[in-house]
């Protein structure tokens, strides 16, 4: 009796499954490879951007899961990132990857990504090799290093038209890109650069470099030490003199900003996203309060973009776009706006974003936060300069 | 012209004893505990580190007094070490070749300390900037020279002064000595050589803390500084000769002021990296340490 009924129910549960299996899969979420710096050198970047990244996944998840960030430790290492991305494309499946926060990290992703062709969406990462001509797979929420330096020279030519700069920077790879961005466009806009000054990365005192600073006089400095040298350099360059309105940081993230010191207020950065900013949206100061919370200091354009990738990608979902090619053609077609900010988010062939900055100026320092005033907001396409060339 | 000129040679001056003095004293640490014990301390660098951001902790973080900070940076690191010695160290203690395990067991603490400050230091900040305990300059015109650099230079110095001192003057720092010179000769006399190893290692680490804090007042840390900091420092103690202070305190100003100068004529890159250069040119001189004995 059971011998003669079991094929007939075998067939009937496989009917079953086959009736169910596109229902089910429409409610998957979408699989995330998050792929970041959670030890090693890089820790409080791949930390600090996981934060942001977990309140967006909490957030969106709130009313049935969409998203699954499934986190995977590259202790800071391109060798070990090449490795967890190939063990999130073939054992965990992911839909696309996501998650680096430092240029050599994310050039191993890269390099891996093109290959396989999963698709990926970096939060934080301004090299600009990373969407170089003929990128498929890769796009990124941050503009490329070679445009900060561009922004740069444009805000101090607003400031003083004839103005002469010093460049004083430790020598790494993004630094690279911003100071090719800012020799190209000094030369076109007829600003001076008088000195020009690059740290190895075991720098720790610039005594003597500042005071030869001081000598060529210029009218502006455009400081960008890595790491604990930005404090010493900041606060050196005022010590022998220097005004703070003189200073200016291609780049500022929170943590940065908080180690300049008083003396620093009313020097100048660019960044991408301030908690100050008068055009935050509802969501974009649920976020600043919702980070402050958790964290005890305002998120920097570090959390921004990792909150805002999540929320890139819930969009997509919510639009339809599953699986890889769906997300890698969805990304392609992207045309909206931050969810923070309302500034806009599209990328252009090679996945590289629209470019744009705003400069700021220190107001007010506590240890536990800064005020700021937007002094300028720019937005060009990232065409406007040969950064290809400049940045091999 | 010439202000700015003046300002570039005392900048060379201030940056060569400041840099030069704090290289001295952690230095002087490594090299009194290698040359009593045969310790190649390879973690001295994440000593230093652990040091600054401890004081940074307590001091900035947490807002202690500097009177409350300041020991309780030097009792947590003192428990640490005294419990790595009598646990770890004190078994190698026998053993005539015992460098190389040495160097193996203190290369692993240095890898478990720098994955600790990842692990905790590294999930609050990238960069850790102590708050100074006194605002405000010194002017020697036409150098402004900040208070905080000033009183790590003079503390630096003092840490110096008063170690050559120890070592002279006291009798312990007379056994130690004699220890340094001749572990068989100083036993026959009656010198308690395993009770001043133990000595040494701590003394040792005490003044690597020093180094530590004296660093993140004049300076600022990150989670690299450790290793940069290693590898300066073994340059000088080989270069001065293991155990000997005085020679920590010349070749360290010699490496301080060789970045300085060269910083002049040259670019950062170059100047960060002429000590090594100035470490060739003495052991191509005296291949055995300037001030061994």
């Amino acid at each position: 009796m059971l011998g003669r009924f079991l094929p007939k129910l075998s067939v009937l549960v496989c009917a079953m499954a086959a009736m169910a299996g596109p229902a089910l899969a429409a409610d998957q979420p979408l699989k995330v490879g998050w792929n970041s710096e959670l030890s090693g050198v890089w820790t409080f970047f791949g930390n600090a951007c996981l934060d942001g990244a977990r309140l967006a996944e909490t957030e969106v998840n709130a009313k049935g899961k969409k998203i699954d960030l499934i986190v995977q430790d590259n202790q800071s290492n391109p060798a070990q990132a090449a490795a967890v991305a190939r063990s999130l494309d073939t054992q965990e499946k992911v839909d696309l990857l996501s998650g680096p926060t430092n240029a050599d990290v994310s050039l191993a992703v890269y390099g891996y990504a093109e290959d396989a062709k999963l698709p990926v969406l970096m939060p934080v990462a301004a090299f600009p090799q990373l969407t170089k001509p003929g990128t498929k797979q890769v796009f990124r929420m941050e503009p490329d290093a070679v445009g900060w330096g561009y922004a740069a020279v444009k805000f101090i030519k607003t400031m003083k038209s004839d103005a002469k700069i010093g460049v004083m920077m430790s020598d790494f790879a993004v630094n690279r890109a911003i100071l090719a961005g800012l020799k190209y466009q000094a030369e076109r806009d007829g600003i001076a650069i008088v000195a020009e000054m690059l740290f190895p990365q075991s720098a720790s005192d610039a005594t003597v470099q500042t005071a030869q600073m001081k000598a060529k006089k210029p009218d502006f400095v455009i400081l960008a030490g890595g790491g604990a040298f930005d404090a010493t350099l900041t606060r050196q360059m005022l010590d022998v003199g220097f005004k703070p309105e003189q200073l200016y940081h291609p780049y500022g993230s929170t943590k940065q900003i908080m180690t300049w010191g008083e003396r620093s207020i009313g020097s100048y950065f660019g960044t991408f996203f301030d908690h100050n900013l008068p055009n935050l949206t509802e969501q974009g100061k649920a976020f600043v309060e919702n980070f402050r919370k958790v964290k005890n200091y305002p998120p920097g354009y570090t959390e921004n973009y990792c909150y805002s990738t999540v929320y890139l990608l819930n969009e997509l979902v919510d639009k339809g776009a599953k699986g890889r090619d769906g997300i890698r053609a969805a990304l392609r077609e992207v045309n909206t706006k931050e969810v923070t900010t309302g500034v806009p988010i599209r990328f252009d062939q090679n996945g590289a974003r629209i470019e744009y900055m705003y400069l700021m100026q220190l107001k007010s320092l506590s240890k536990d936060d800064f005020k700021t005033e937007k002094v300028n907001y720019m937005e060009w396409s990232p065409e406007v300069l040969p950064v290809y060339d400049l940045v091999r | 012209m010439l202000e700015e000129n003046l300002l570039v040679v005392f900048s060379v001056i201030t940056s060569g004893l400041l840099v030069g003095t704090i290289f001295s004293v952690v230095a002087a640490g490594l090299s009194l505990i290698h040359g009593t014990i045969l310790l190649p301390q390879a973690a001295n660098g994440q000593v230093f580190l652990g040091a600054g951001l401890l004081f940074w902790l307590f001091g900035t973080e947490w807002e202690w007094p500097l009177w409350l900070a300041v020991p309780t940076t030097f009792l947590i690191i003192g428990f640490l070490a005294f419990a790595c010695e009598a646990t770890i160290l004190k078994r190698f203690y026998p053993l005539e070749d015992r460098n190389i395990s040495y160097l193996i067991i203190t290369l692993g603490i240095a890898q478990i300390l720098s994955g600790i400050y990842t692990g905790t230091f590294g999930r609050i900040s990238d960069t850790f900037q102590v708050t100074a305990p006194v605002n405000g300059f010194a002017i020697i015109e036409p150098v402004p020279i900040a208070y905080t650099r000033l009183i790590a230079f003079v503390l630096a110095g003092s840490v110096l002064g008063g170690l050559v001192a120890f070592l002279r003057l006291h009798r312990i720092g007379r056994a130690l000595r004699a220890v340094f010179q001749n572990r068989e000769a100083a036993r026959l006399r009656g010198i308690d050589t395993l009770k001043i190893y133990r000595f040494a290692f701590l003394l040792g680490t005490a003044i690597t803390t020093a180094g530590g804090i004296l660093f993140a007042l004049a300076f600022a840390l990150d989670l690299t500084v450790g290793w940069t900091i290693s590898l300066i420092t073994f340059s000088i103690m080989i270069v001065g000769g293991p155990g000997s202070v005085v020679g920590a305190l010349v070749v360290g100003l010699v490496f301080g002021f060789t970045q300085a100068i060269v910083s002049v004529f040259a670019d950062p890159t170059v100047a960060t990296f002429a000590y090594l250069l100035a470490m060739l040119a003495m052991l191509f001189i005296r291949p055995s340490g300037l001030f061994a004995k």
